[in-house]
Order: C-alpha cells, then structure tokens, then sequence
C-alpha cells in the first residue's frame, strides 16, 4: 500500500480502515443463506458490512457485472447462461424496468 | 496475504420464480419422457431398470430436483410441457430423494426462511460453496466423488470468471476444488447411505385426515386452527384450513398439496386471497407435521407452522400466549389434540374456569399467583403433554428477532417485489443472577413493542438512509422498503438502500426497555430459485 495514496473517499475510507486493522472486523456477510459473501464485492453487502461502498446505484456498472458473471447466484450472468436478459434493456439506468426474473415460472 | 475473517449475518431475499407444482402427476409416464426427452445428451446406463447417466447417481429434495430441471430447459434447451415437468420432479423426489434425517439443519432452505445465518465448521465449503449461494443447497444433495466433480467441471464451464473473484485469484482453486473439496462433499454428502437406505423400507403414511394445527407469525403473533386434508391418490390432497389469530381475526383458505418422497408436504393454498405456500416434512409415524407456511409473492412473511393428526395421539403443540405474570388472570388457549379434561399448568397456577372447548383447543382462565415462582411449568391437559407455560414476575430485557435482517428493495415497476423485513420483540428475564445476557436468563416470549428505524452509523446519516430506504410499522414491526430503481434525489441517484438499526421499546410499568437490531436494505436479486 505504501506506493499507492487515496484519491477519493473511498479510497480514504479503506485505506483508514485497514490503518487501524478494522478490515477483519468490517468484511461482512460469510454465509447467509443467498447471499454473496466473499465475492468482492458482495452484491448485498459492501466490505464495511454496509451499502454506501456497493457501486451504486446498482443500474449504473449493472452489465458490467452482470457479463462477466460476477454474482451469478443473484444476477443472471449474461456469458453463459442468460444472454438476451438485457435486451430490452440496453440503458440500465433507463429501463431497468424491463430486466425480468429468470428462473422459470410455473403455470400453476 | 491476511485471511480475512468474515462476521456471520443473516439475510433476507426476495421469492420470485417457480413454486413446486401440486397438480396432476402420472409417475409410470417419467421413463417414458426420460427416454424421449432426455437422451440427446444422457445416455443409458442400463435398461431395466432404468439407470441413465448423471441423473441416476444423484439424490436431492423436490427443490432440488426441480432446479436440476429446470437448469436443462434454461441452459441445455430441454424442452418439456409444466406437466411433464411435474411428472419428472414427482420421480426423481419418489426415486432419489432424501431421508427426512438428511435434510436435518438444512430445511430452512426449502421452507424459504432466508434470513438464517448460515454456519459451518468447514471453511473450505464456506470459501468455496456458500460465498455465492447458500450452503443447504448443496448439503440438499447427495453424490458420488466422481458426479461432484462434474459439479465444479459445471461451474467452471458455466461461470469461468470465478477463477479471478476473491478467492480464486489469490489461490490455487482448481487444486483446492478438486483435490479438498470434492472428497470432502463425497464424504460428507455421499450418494449411498443407511438413512437413504432405510428410509426406502418405510411405509408410507397417508395424510388424509383432520389436523389440529398451532402457528405463529410476525406482527400478528399466535395463531391456531383446523386443517382438514383429503384425497391421496398418486400422493396429491386437497387441503383446507380454518384457524384464528390471537386477536380472533379468522383465518380461511384451501388449495391443493402433493407428497413427496414419503414425507415431504407441498401445498399450494388462497389464505384469505392471498397465495401461500406450506413446506412440511411429515413425521415417520405420520401423526405430525411440521414446517412453514409463507406468502407466494413476499416468503419473508410466513409462520413457524405445526400440526398432529387428530386421533393419532393425546399431544399438545402449544399454549398461547406462552407466558403468564406472576399475580395476574389471563385467558391462555391450550393447542392439540387428545385434550383430556384435567388441565393443570404447574406450581402456582390456578384454572380459574374453562371457557371453551373442542378437539384442537380449550380455552381456560388462568390465575398466577402473587408468589407463583418465575419458570417454566409442563403443561397437561389429561394425558396430552408437550406445551411450555412461561412464567415470570417482571420484563428485565427485550431482543429483537432477528437481530439482523437483509431486506431488498422493489416494486415500482419493476420485475422484483420487495422482500420486506418482519421483526418480533423476544421478552427476557434476567435469571437467578440478576444479570441480563448471562446464560441463565429465561425466555419469556414475543410481546408487543414500540418500532422505529434510525442511522445504523454516521454515513447512514449522512445519506438519510431512514428517509430514503422505506418505512417501519410503528406496531407490528414490519418494515415495508422503498422502491426499486435508481433515486435522483439521492446522492449519485443511489438506489434506496440504508444500513438502519431497528429499535423495540417495551414498556415495562413505568420503565422503557429497548433492544436493537441491525437491517440492511440492499438492492433486488434477479436469480431467485426455490433454494437460495
């Protein structure tokens, strides 16, 4: 670390945090039944075992993600397994509204 | 490099997606679609009987079985019509399912109680199974070495960015996927096994029948009642219930429910108009059943669910309330089946009048005395044993249950509901040492509270995250998140989560008592199986 310095708040804040040896206290989520625990970082949870350093908002950096399956237990990966999920919705931000569930419904 | 040591928290997802099916199944017609369906890719191992390649070296729950399906039509392109699928879940879970002591501390899976905090003493199968989705999915399974190492070939294949996560990266995977965990799923998780084994022998009871049955849900608090069951051929029921709540609102629905495997319930009911599901594993002996029945739409909102056949056998299932105080006069309904007439309640407690009676219920009028000494008393009513009454002489400490929630936000036009968060206040006495969070304490049980969110730290302050991330319920406890989608009136338009302690205050005479719980409010999941 001691070649790279903080820009920005982010920055700031791990950088504080792994000073005062905070980082095993703060990485949050190990293994909640669904959740992502270690994947870094976690899509519920950010390392300070809050939501205020997640990429936010989520629709944002959303594809981003979601291409290179990066939490593919919650967000349907767009490599393999689910690649039309976006298409109608090739701005996030605008029409995250069209991005639907993708396990199968049943007719019941 | 450090390891990092992860605190445990619970979380809290949202139900989308399929339910198991409780409609019509034809079992004699599955190796008939097996054949037809299944062996462009699989192959036949053995004709008579049946045995084809990976399908018939694996064992899973009904869930299980309906992920592995329906991962075939999503992935694979298998094409086969609802009924067929139901046709194939009903086989394979009949089949190749598990021994109810299989499924033992893994349930809350399948009953959709997703804010458990998982634990396991293998940090290998924590880094590398439950960092994604949650570890019951895969202790709901059972496989040889050679079928779980086609398991990671499948997430490698499927998902190859998992080689540079957190995790990965930083070492060596491959060797740690096939040469630790592998052996240490087969062992722990093998194919064959002597519960699985026995389980076969095991004559199946049938369901059909009237159940006295005891529950009880957040916000609304205990609820008791009649489900009446009928039907049972090729294990499909059509299934009813009345009941009451604690405050006497009624309770009504039917619908429709199958048996899996010999013991594991699923019915699919219209409460009151509202979709609710029943995840049940029916004792061997076929007189109780016991789970969770939930919303279809918002599974956060569910009750602990039990029930005993009526005739089967003279048992209590529960006393509600649960607790009495010392020196006061309370009407308690005693839930089961089998009520003899005597009813006694333990030192220090009075009937003072039986004001009700039937076949599931009585109602009495219940007098602790001034002196009656704070602990728990067995519960009898004739022969019919098995309820706890609590008694106590004053609140020392209230929790907040759960202590940490993950709730997500939705709706507002988009694909997901919202995954509300439902929180009870747990009353609590402080035992023979006067000290509060000490292991003698006592339980004394859910009570009313006052509920209200605040900043669970400087940062959620200073983006209003109490503002933006929803609205608690100041009686019932249930915290209704916002809407899904960016926020322009947040900074950077951020989504509506918030990091927020939840607070109870009960009041205890004159005196205020509070407790605290952590809830996230996170962000939608798209991904949402029967098992998360």
């Amino acid at each position: 670390m001691k070649h790279l310095k903080p820009v920005n708040n982010k920055a700031h804040t791990l950088t504080k945090a792994v000073a005062e040896d905070q980082v095993e206290e703060v990485v949050a989520m190990q293994s909640i039944a669904g959740c992502t625990a270690t994947t870094d970082p976690g899509w519920e949870i950010d390392a300070f075992g809050g939501v205020t350093s997640l990429c936010q908002p989520m629709e944002s950096d959303l594809y981003g993600c979601a291409d290179p399956c990066w939490w593919p237990a919650q967000v349907p990966d767009m490599m393999n397994t689910y690649p039309d999920w976006n298409e109608k919705a090739a701005n996030s931000a605008d029409n995250w509204r069209n991005l639907g569930t993708v396990f199968p419904a049943d007719k019941d | 490099m450090k390891k990092f040591k992860l605190p445990r928290l619970t979380g809290g997802l949202l139900l989308a997606g399929m339910i198991l099916p409780t409609g019509a199944v034809q079992a004699s017609d599955a190796e008939t679609i097996i054949q037809n369906k299944c062996v462009a890719c699989h192959t036949e191992e053995k004709a008579e009987p049946l045995q084809m390649s990976r399908m018939s070296h694996q064992r899973k729950t009904p869930e299980g079985w309906l992920m592995t399906i329906a991962r075939m039509q999503v992935m694979h392109g298998l094409e086969v019509t609802d009924d067929e699928r139901r046709t194939l879940v009903k086989y394979f879970a009949d089949k190749q399912g598990l021994a109810p002591e299989e499924t033992e501390g893994s349930r809350y899976a399948m009953e959709r109680r997703l804010n458990t905090m998982e634990s396991f003493e293998s940090t290998s199968f924590e880094e590398m199974c439950s960092r994604c989705h949650s570890g019951a999915r895969v202790k709901l399974q059972r496989r040889p070495a050679s079928e779980w190492e086609h398991l990671v070939h499948f997430h490698l294949g499927q998902w190859p960015t998992l080689e540079y996560q957190a995790m990965s990266r930083d070492r060596d995977w491959m060797d740690l996927a096939f040469k630790q965990m592998v052996p240490e799923l087969a062992a722990d998780f093998p194919l064959q096994s002597a519960s699985w084994d026995k389980w076969q022998s095991v004559k199946s009871v049938p369901v059909s029948g009237s159940w006295s049955f005891s529950a009880q849900i957040a916000g609304k608090g205990d609820v008791r009642g009649v489900m009446s069951v009928s039907g049972g051929k090729d294990d499909q029921y059509k299934v009813s219930i009345e009941g009451e709540y604690a405050d006497g609102s009624a309770l009504k629905g039917s619908g429709t429910a199958i048996v899996y495997t010999g013991y594991e319930w699923r019915a699919n009911l219209a409460v009151d108009g509202v979709k609710m599901r029943q995840v049940f594993a029916l004792s061997a002996d076929g007189s109780e059943l016991t789970g969770r029945m939930f919303e279809a739409v918002h599974d956060e909102a569910g009750m602990d669910f039990s029930a005993i056949r009526t005739g089967s056998k003279a048992k209590l299932l529960s006393i509600q309330p649960g607790y009495i105080r010392a020196g006061s006069t309370e009407v308690l309904t005693i839930v089961g089946a089998g009520l003899g007439t005597k009813i006694s309640l333990g030192d220090g407690i009075k009937v003072v009048s039986e004001m009700y009676r039937d076949d599931n219920k009585v109602v009495v009028q219940v007098t602790a005395n001034a002196t009656a000494k704070p602990g728990s008393r067995d519960v009898k009513a004739g022969k019919a044993e098995g309820a706890v009454l609590n008694v106590y002489d004053q609140i020392d400490s209230v929790k907040v249950v759960p202590d940490f929630a993950v709730a997500r936000v939705g709706g507002n036009g988009g694909s997901t509901p919202k995954y509300n968060a439902h929180f009870q206040a747990e009353a609590w006495m402080n035992g023979a040492d006067g000290e509060p969070g000490t292991e003698d304490d006592m339980r004394i049980g859910f009570v009313p509270a006052k509920w209200h969110v605040e900043p669970f730290d400087a940062q959620a302050e200073a983006d209003r995250d109490t503002h933006f991330a929803g609205r608690m319920d100041e009686k019932s406890g249930l915290f209704t998140t916002a809407g899904s989608g960016p926020n322009p009136e947040r900074r950077m338009s951020t989504n509506n989560a918030g990091n927020l302690k939840v607070i109870a205050e009960v009041m205890e005479g004159a005196n205020a008592l509070s407790a605290e719980g952590q809830m996230i409010v996170t962000i939608q999941r798209w991904n949402n199986p029967p098992l998360p």
